[in-house]
């Protein structure tokens, strides 16, 4: 930038009078005098720029608009939302959740995991009262796991999430007779010298079933 | 008490463990009241015994269970669980001698434990071990025991399960193999065992994957 001459410059800035400027700087201070008029009748910049946002923001409504296009005008216009929370109870909300995570709540519904599967059980017992699986996958324990029959038809069937591998079960039928699943296709000697068998089930996992 | 106080507890609270730590893995914990007193001992000393030699524990413990929920007699139940003890022992043999020179994992052992109990000869369940000795035996196992039970050779049915896995069949797609020579077999026109097996053996890889 080239530096202005400084009684120019005084005169531009009204601290000197114009009349007293040599002859070679007046046509100079008239063209600059000329461009300070221009600038000074035009509106700043930014105020155009703020109108302009106002109006993005507020369009006018549009003549003969629907109430369902306005409601959808209104759902997706942008709106600042306040809230205000107190610090005990944002912590109080923070703590809860990182109990619900450390204590595993349970879920919800048969969903089997990458090491589980599904199992059906199914079995023929006609007149009988109650049905349940007792086995390796429960530790052998009593009414875990019940068949149902829903029908009366004397078929008896239950879904279970297991751990894929091997067990072994046996049904058992109104509480005293325990029976081996005539479907399970695999059987071993239970072991006890009774030659009672037990049915051997293997659980694919979910990861492995076509 | 103020719910400060339940907040915390509920921070710190941890699941606890189910059973015990006594010498042998907790078992003889998780049967008190499940099994006759008088067996307790007894089955106390065998899961020590178990553990001592680095045997699994969870099959004994679920023998015993098993004998407690069917009302089995004291000196059967203790009998049905030494007897387990000593197929582990002969199972942790088995694998040893397939795979020298390397601790046996507790599942190969409790895998060829279940599938002697199932009536596999020792050479057989050792030779399909030599075949894949990182690869859990169990699926492998239980497909030639699957077609032992319906009276296949045993020999001719670890041959196709070798083969199978030589063609890139693993884990529980093994058991398809026994699957589809059982439906051969099955199939009118009144092929022998012989000619399903190598029917499946033709087929091989592609046996189909059966539905649970």
């Amino acid at each position: 930038m080239s530096p202005i001459d400084p009684r120019l410059q005084e005169a531009l800035d009204s601290e000197r009078d114009p009349g007293d400027l040599p002859v070679d700087l007046w046509e100079a201070y008239a063209r600059l005098n000329a461009a300070t008029q221009i600038l000074k009748a035009t509106p700043p910049v930014s105020v155009a720029s703020r109108v302009m946002a106002e109006i993005r923001q507020n369009p006018a409504p549009v003549q003969g608009e629907g109430p369902g296009r306005r409601l959808i005008h209104w759902l997706g216009r942008p709106r600042a939302v306040t809230v205000r929370l107190r610090p005990v109870w944002t912590l109080a909300l923070a703590a809860g959740l990182t109990a619900v995570l450390v204590l595993q709540w349970p879920r919800g519904g048969p969903t089997p995991g990458v090491a589980q599967g599904i199992a059906n059980f199914v079995g023929q017992f006609p007149g009988a009262q109650s049905v349940e699986v007792v086995g390796s996958f429960n530790d052998w324990s009593r009414g875990m796991l019940h068949l149902n029959d829903d029908d009366g038809d004397g078929i008896w069937r239950a879904k279970a999430v297991l751990p894929a591998g091997q067990h072994e079960y046996m049904f058992v039928v109104d509480g005293e007779r325990w029976l081996p699943d005539p479907l399970a296709g695999r059987y071993v000697d239970d072991g006890f010298g009774a030659g009672q068998q037990n049915s051997v089930l293997i659980v694919r996992p979910v990861s492995a079933q076509p | 008490m103020s719910w400060k106080l339940v907040l915390a507890l509920a921070l710190v609270a941890r699941p606890a463990p189910l059973i015990g730590q006594n010498g042998n893995g907790g078992g003889s914990t998780r049967l008190a009241g499940r099994v006759p007193a008088a067996a307790l001992p007894a089955i106390d000393s065998i899961l020590v015994a178990a553990a001592a030699e680095s045997l699994p524990t969870e099959p004994l413990v679920q023998k015993a269970l098993e004998g407690g929920a069917k009302n089995i007699p004291a000196d059967r139940l203790v009998n049905g669980v030494r007897r387990g003890l000593l197929q582990l022992r002969q199972a942790r043999a088995i694998v040893s001698h397939a795979v020298p020179g390397q601790s046996p994992p507790e599942g190969h052992v409790a895998a060829v434990a279940a599938a002697l109990a199932r009536g596999l000869s020792g050479p057989i369940v050792e030779r399909l071990i030599t075949v894949a000795p990182d690869e859990p035996p169990g699926p492998a196992l239980h497909a030639v025991a699957d077609l032992v039970a319906h009276h296949f050779d045993p020999d001719s049915a670890a041959d196709l399960l070798v083969e199978a896995h030589n063609k890139g069949l693993r884990g529980v797609r093994l058991l398809d193999v026994a699957v589809a020579a059982d439906h051969e077999l099955q199939r009118p026109g009144g092929r022998t065992r012989s000619e399903a097996l190598a029917h499946v053996r033709a087929m091989l890889p592609n046996v189909r994957p059966v539905r649970p």
